[in-house]
């Protein structure tokens, strides 16, 4: 099964509605996706999960899928973490 | 984003409706605003403990066609609801054992990715094992 991984530096930190932003669009994917953020890695479809990484701004994290839209997967989360954190929330 | 299947619906049951309504307003937010999330606290006189009235309108409301996740907020609340399920033998419903706000959260988010009524349900239950810090 194809893999895939990016990672990016927030420019805000990932508070509730961004969290539940990335694991709603996690849940969609097939592929099963993580996010890291320092030693923690956590189940990107898991909400609770994702909220209690503790992620802040300027700190790197990366994305993890694998699966067949695994590559997809990455780009969207990719796409909503660099979004939700810069508006805020 | 479209919605072409139904979405699991959640009903909130506490014993305050404050906290079931503040509960649904900030389930709904994290979960971006496609789920139906239907609050049911207080008894039918506004005061402080659960209507079976109340709880059943919710589930009506609550049913897109997917099931309904019910999450309470103390175990006294279990047994209105319980006592409701009895006598709606055919509805799609299930009761979860989960931490009221963290299992409404989870639950919400996942139907909003058009998850079944058993993965809602698992979700609302796995939020006992989220940690905090």
């Amino acid at each position: 099964m194809p893999a895939s991984s990016e990672s990016i530096t927030l420019e805000g930190d990932l508070h509730a509605r961004p969290a539940g932003a990335l694991a709603v669009a996690a849940g969609r994917f097939a592929a099963a996706v993580s996010v890291t953020a320092g030693a923690r890695t956590v189940d990107a479809k898991s909400v609770l999960g994702v909220m209690g990484l503790g992620a802040t701004s300027g700190q790197q994290v990366t994305v993890s899928a694998d699966g067949p839209d695994a590559e997809e997967a990455v780009s969207a989360l990719i796409a909503i973490l660099g979004d939700a954190t810069r508006v805020g929330g | 984003m479209s919605q072409l299947a139904p979405q699991v619906g959640i009903v909130l049951v506490s014993h305050s409706a404050r906290l079931a309504e503040g509960t649904a307003d900030l389930a709904s937010q994290v979960g971006g605003g496609t789920v139906t999330i239907v609050a049911a606290g207080g008894t039918d006189d506004g005061d402080l403990g659960t209507s079976a009235a109340k709880i059943g309108h919710a589930l009506r409301r609550a049913e897109a066609g997917a099931g309904v996740v019910v999450v309470p907020d103390l175990g006294s609340a279990v047994l209105t609801v319980r006592a409701l399920l009895g006598d709606m033998p055919d509805a799609n419903v299930v009761l979860v054992d989960a931490p009221f706000v963290e299992g409404a959260v989870a639950a919400t988010v996942t139907a909003a990715a058009g998850a079944d009524l058993t993965s809602v349900a698992k979700a609302a239950e796995e939020a006992w094992h989220a940690r905090k810090l």
